[in-house]
């Protein structure tokens, strides 16, 4: 039983029956998803991030997701920093705030354009992204965590369903914080004999924020801004994606 | 309850013996799917307890919005965006016809005037003043049912005969004291997030009855 969030249960009198089931199909293998985005979620808290939240097709959600996490309904849950992005253009808005090591969360379909937009560049400015949806499921890597139900119905938005997810999401990344010796990330060790994209710097997403003399470029990573030489892909303009590999760009992986 | 200081991840090795991230994982799993189950449960007790209570709410907004009434939703916190999604769904719903609805949560301009000049308990009340008109309806969204700034928006409703609904949580507080809210959906759980959850399954539900009896009635 992980459930310490001291609120009364009297209204909740199946809860131990329920936990007795050894497995539900209530959620399937969403469950396993909600548990490991939410020690994602709790552990990069810990280190200091902050939650964005958006969902251009229903506004509402991002703002009942960051509600939730600043201002816990159950007193005594420390009050953590989510932000519904604000403005008109989530990826413009994402670009200034987000800062590396920050999460980005979507609640949207897998055709919202300006989300896959926000998720594709999220690994440039160094954002962990959660994708939340329904229906035709996005493709495997659009997201680092995908938590997407099995609906294909269109009033499903409107009926609780996203409302349960984050809502499991928040409760499971508090229960997460009370188990401290588990916030801690251990960097993932090179596995001697491949390839360890980090330590090889094969090669790492890029933003071009602005285009200089010659072949060079200033670019955003992960890891901050840097010149970058870009005369093997030959022109590039800002807000293009590439693939920097030590210190040059090697790949324009998407434009504009 | 054993909460903890919000410093104490900066000192893991209070309990730095703790690696077994897969059992707390296994952990949060089933803690998941129990308040999915619970969740589910509770909706749909709430669907039967209030079969009648919802058709007749439904009966009485599809008259109101075949006379030309619009409907105003409204509610604080993560119940202010829920209320958002209920206008949404009616004002442009994916399918079925759309009502003129709207949140009154939507404008900061008007919020923070009203709060900073006349008092938050009068935010969506002063709202109602200037904009409803006899056969609108007020729909107010809260889980403890005692919002004071929902109390307010119901009376005036009354008072310009707008037709009032409730979605409230809980023991359903002063919004289900009679005569305060003509039809009040109770969801009764002591767990917020589980009557929040309920509540968007009611307001689904309700909104399909609203379709239907407009529908049989528009072909009277």
């Amino acid at each position: 039983m992980v459930d310490h969030d001291g609120e009364p249960k009297s209204g909740e009198p199946l809860e131990h029956a329920a936990d007795s089931q050894p497995r539900s199909e209530a959620l399937g293998d969403l469950a396993q998803d909600l548990a490991s985005t939410s020690l994602t979620l709790a552990r990069r808290f810990a280190a200091g991030a902050t939650l964005w939240c958006t969902a251009p097709a229903w506004p509402a959600h991002a703002r009942h997701i960051a509600v939730e996490f600043v201002h816990p309904v159950i007193v005594g849950k420390k009050a953590l920093p989510a932000v519904a992005v604000p403005g008109p253009d989530p990826v413009g808005s994402l670009r200034q705030l987000g800062r590396p090591g920050d999460v980005v969360v979507a609640v949207a379909a897998a055709d919202d354009p300006v989300v896959a937009d926000v998720m594709r560049r999220a690994g440039a400015w160094g954002l962990v992204t959660v994708w939340i949806g329904m229906g035709d499921r996005v493709p495997t890597g659009a997201a680092d965590q995908v938590l997407w139900l099995p609906d294909v119905d269109p009033l499903a938005p409107y009926g609780g369903r996203f409302v349960l997810l984050y809502h499991l999401l928040w409760e499971l990344t508090h229960v997460c914080f009370e188990h401290p010796g588990l916030l801690v990330e251990t960097p993932e060790s090179c596995e001697v004999g491949e390839v360890c994209v980090t330590c090889s710097d094969e090669g790492r997403l890029g933003e071009v924020v602005e285009v200089g003399a010659g072949d060079e470029a200033s670019v955003r990573t992960a890891t901050g801004t840097e010149p970058v030489d870009t005369s093997i892909v030959g022109a590039v303009l800002p807000g293009d994606l590439i693939l920097v590999h030590a210190g040059t760009a090697i790949t324009i992986v998407d434009q504009g | 309850m054993a909460e903890r200081e919000s410093t104490d991840f900066l000192y893991p090795f209070i309990e730095s013996d703790e690696r077994d991230t897969a059992g707390l994982l296994a952990d949060l799993a089933r803690s998941a799917d129990a308040k999915a189950v619970l969740s589910e449960q509770l909706r749909a007790a709430t669907l039967t307890a209030y079969a009648d209570a919802l058709a007749a709410a439904a009966t009485a907004m599809a008259e109101r919005f075949l006379g030309g009434g619009q409907l105003f939703v409204f509610g604080n916190g993560g119940s202010s965006t829920d209320a958002a999604t209920i206008a949404e769904l009616y004002a442009r719903p994916p399918i079925g016809r759309g009502f003129p609805a709207r949140s009154l949560v939507d404008d900061q301009a008007v919020l923070t005037a009203l709060s900073n000049d006349v008092g938050f308990e009068l935010v969506f009340s002063r709202q109602l003043i200037a904009h409803a008109r006899a056969g609108d309806i007020a729909l107010g969204v809260s889980t403890s049912g005692n919002s004071q700034n929902l109390m307010t928006a119901f009376a005036e409703a009354r008072r310009r005969n707008l037709l009032t609904v409730g979605l409230a949580g809980h023991d359903g507080g002063g919004m289900a004291v009679p005569g305060v809210v003509e039809h009040c959906i109770v969801v009764r759980s002591d767990s917020v997030h589980r009557v929040q959850e309920t509540q968007a399954g009611v307001a689904l539900d309700l909104w399909d009855r609203v379709q239907r009896s407009f529908e049989e009635m528009s072909h009277r």
